[in-house]
């Protein structure tokens, strides 16, 4: 081969590496169709997943209907997602772990709004919780789809109420009797370290949404047109939570809390006695944790108690959980809906979430046996879903940026002794002109 | 020229100009041919990322929409954002306490390891071990460590009468604690010391040692001089990785925690990535990542201009 040859040959093979790397834009992307004879492919991403294999198993059933391929990636790391949304090759379905992304990604562009997916897959809007649902509404527009959903109630440990010299089958009725109930049950050790605490009201995390709204409020109006970061009841929620940390001491709860077990093994505290009362979700109930993991654990499950003065508020739930998007680079948009339409309804929903003991969002799939099969403590949370104060978290295109500076300030209230209202009101002060601003008021 | 003096000139001969033959412009080519693999990797991962980052800084860019030009409205903004400063002094902190003492103790290791002792090599290779064990599992074998109630380090504590601190959860104690983890993975930096210390000329040690030098004054006198280029080294490394922390807070932060406790761990990365991923401002973010390109920059002149005084290279 002579040099001039070389060069030609050397330069061509450069640039089809080149075109190899660089290619794939004005392809079928996602939904591949490389020849006659070859099966399309959807791909999947599910931004959770305990199980992996049955949920791969779960789409297989959907492939074999529609004579597709179905790849699912569960669980899909969360810095994944938005470069895939901007860029040409995003998956065809998107399970998001929460409402809160949603809205923002629809204001950005990258994910569809789906009346028209609704209409062509013949979803049963009324069929689905309200609760759920709401957060996925923006206006008359809908975002996102509800799939799954949790709930969390307020788990006690009969055992040690007993120990305490307390019914074990009597909860607390009130916010003000958990207070009480929480003193007669947290134990310290001689040297003033705790050996058993009555309820941490940020464990395992912030549980600020559910007392809230048992106060009477969120931190947005109710229809998310307005900030109320600083209003009384979110004043109120976060001074009632700073009361356990200023009885018993925050490094003393710290040091407490460090030697905990992991979540979801045996040694977890709910399980292991160091922690009489909890506020935990739905899936504790199921067969993957409490019943595997401490199949002797003497527990009861109820609703979170309103504040005394407001029993009407009693049932108070937040819904929150996983919403599903079509993300707009999607390359075949009725493929997408098509499997969004089969994901929504009823059946699978029913199928997925008792597999995993989490809530449906479709009454149908609620009277699903299989639901009861999950015993008389799941119930409570199926029962909760209609009750008339349950609600969803209220997300906007600005929740994740306010989302963190609230947790934040939970922090700095809890652990350092800040002021609640001062506290709050620096948070309102920076985010209402940036939340007017992007709601265009 | 006219000042020097002509022994100097005597033999030198200029370079010969360049002559484009038809040779040398087909050897340009063919060079330019198997440079290209690099030139197409920087031109389109490197630099052209920075400048579409220099662009998008002067934008209010989220993430699909067009940009839309605000001039320096994103650095104005960051000039009044708590947590943008937050984040500068968590990283300042890092930098101006966990590298110097980064370096101390990687030379005193290196010291040590440079003895001539039975097990040498077995020392060495204990001493590099943990820097070879992946960011995550060693930052998460730490959290176990300083576990307040069952970790290794307050048991230890305990048992000489030291209360230990809360650590992970205590914000005074977050960043020492993870100095501490940085300072047990250190075995790249003790290698490097270690190889200049293999360098350091043994007849200048002998030469000391005959005049009646003792080992602090070989020390002082030879060998720290003899190592100072490979201090500079390390030190506009250590503070360029450092200004760029980012992995071990992700992990104590588990994700969705990032900065805790008390934005104590809210290093300068991590805020960015926050803007960035999470908030979906990439304007912003962009904004932050050329400020720290500058901030390095400047520095980084900064030590290098100083080095001059203290950095004594050989031959």
């Amino acid at each position: 081969m002579n040099r001039k040859s070389f060069s030609i040959l050397s330069i061509l093979l450069m640039a089809s590496m080149l075109l190899t790397a660089c290619g794939g834009g004005n392809q079928p992307t996602s939904t591949e169709e490389s020849g006659a004879g070859e099966q399309k492919v959807l791909r999947v991403w599910i931004q959770w997943g305990d199980n992996p294999q049955q949920i791969q198993e779960l789409f297989d059933k959907y492939g074999a209907l529609a004579g597709v391929k179905v790849e699912v990636t569960a669980p899909i790391e969360d810095d994944k997602v938005l470069p895939a949304l901007t860029g040409s090759n995003p998956p065809d379905v998107l399970v998001l772990s929460g409402g809160d992304a949603a809205k923002s990604f629809y204001k950005e562009g990258l994910v569809d709004e789906l009346s028209g997916a609704i209409e062509d897959g013949n979803i049963d809007m009324e069929d689905m919780f309200e609760a759920p649902l709401s957060q996925c509404r923006q206006g008359d527009l809908i975002v996102c789809l509800p799939w799954g959903t949790d709930a969390y109630a307020l788990f006690w440990n009969k055992d040690l109420f007993e120990a305490a010299g307390l019914d074990p089958e009597k909860p607390p009725a009130t916010m003000e009797e958990l207070v009480e109930m929480a003193d007669q049950l947290t134990i310290t050790n001689p040297d003033g370290s705790i050996k058993q605490f009555g309820f941490i009201p940020d464990f395992d995390w912030s549980h600020t949404d559910l007392y809230v709204r048992n106060f009477g409020g969120f931190w947005y109006s109710d229809d998310g047109s307005a900030l109320t970061a600083n209003s009384q009841p979110m004043i109120d929620a976060l001074t009632w939570q700073q009361q356990f940390y200023t009885k018993y001491g925050v490094d003393n709860i710290q040091a407490f809390r460090s030697g905990f077990g992991e979540y979801g093994s045996p040694d977890a505290p709910f399980y292991a006695g160091k922690v009489a009362m909890m506020v935990e979700g739905e899936w504790q109930v199921g067969p993957n944790f409490i019943p595997k993991l401490k199949p002797e654990l003497n527990y009861g499950v109820t609703a979170f108690p309103p504040p005394a003065d407001h029993p009407e508020r009693a049932g108070t739930i937040v819904n929150q959980g996983t919403v599903v998007v079509i993300p707009s680079g999607a390359v075949d948009k009725e493929a997408s809906a098509n499997l969004l339409a089969w994901m929504m309804s009823p059946e699978i929903v029913a199928e997925e979430f008792c597999f995993n003991a989490n809530l449906p969002t479709s009454k149908k799939a609620a009277e699903d046996p299989c639901f009861v099969e999950l015993g008389d403590k799941f119930q409570v949370f199926v029962d909760l879903m209609a009750s008339p104060n349950a609600y969803a978290m209220i997300t906007t295109p600005i929740s994740f940026e306010l989302n963190d500076a609230l947790a934040g300030a939970e922090e700095a209230i809890l652990y350092t002794g800040a002021d609640p209202k001062e506290t709050l009101d620096a948070i309102q002060t920076e985010f209402e002109p940036k939340f007017k601003e992007l709601m265009g008021q | 020229m006219e000042n020097l003096p002509e022994r100097n000139l005597v033999g030198f001969k200029p370079p010969p100009k360049t002559v484009w033959t038809k040779r040398t412009k087909a050897d340009f080519r063919t060079g330019m041919l198997f440079l290209s693999p690099w030139l197409i990797g920087f031109f389109a991962f490197t630099l052209y990322p920075m400048l579409i980052s220099l662009y998008y800084s002067f934008t209010i860019y989220h993430s699909k929409r067009s940009p839309e030009w605000v001039w320096f409205q994103n650095y104005t903004d960051l000039m009044t954002d708590d947590k943008f400063w937050i984040s500068l002094n968590n990283t300042l902190y890092m930098v101006a306490i966990a590298v110097p003492l980064g370096l101390f103790a990687s030379f005193i290791c290196a010291l040590l390891l440079n003895l001539k002792v039975r097990g040498q090599a077995f020392y060495r290779v204990v001493y590099f071990l943990p820097s070879i064990v992946p960011t995550v599992a060693g930052t998460i074998l730490f959290l176990w460590l300083l576990n307040p109630q069952v970790g290794l380090v307050n048991t230890v504590l305990e048992k000489i009468g030291i209360d230990g601190p809360n650590w992970m959860a205590d914000p005074n104690w977050s960043k020492p604690a993870l100095i501490l983890l940085g300072m047990w993975g250190m075995g790249g930096t003790i290698i490097i010391y270690l190889s200049g210390l293999q360098d350091v000329p043994q007849s200048l040690i002998e030469a000391a040692e005959l005049d009646g030098a003792n080992w602090f004054q070989r020390l002082w006198h030879i060998t720290i001089p003899m190592v100072s280029p490979i201090t500079l080294f390390n030190l506009i490394t250590g503070m360029i990785g450092m200004f760029q922390y980012f992995a071990q807070a992700y992990v104590v932060g588990g994700g969705d925690s990032l900065g805790r406790p008390l934005n104590s761990t809210l290093f300068y990365s991590v805020y960015l990535y926050q803007n960035a991923f999470l908030f979906l401002k990439m304007g912003y973010a962009s904004a932050m990542a050329w400020i720290l390109f500058i901030i390095i920059l400047l520095l980084t002149l900064l030590l290098l201009k100083v080095s001059d005084r203290f950095t004594h290279y050989s031959g």
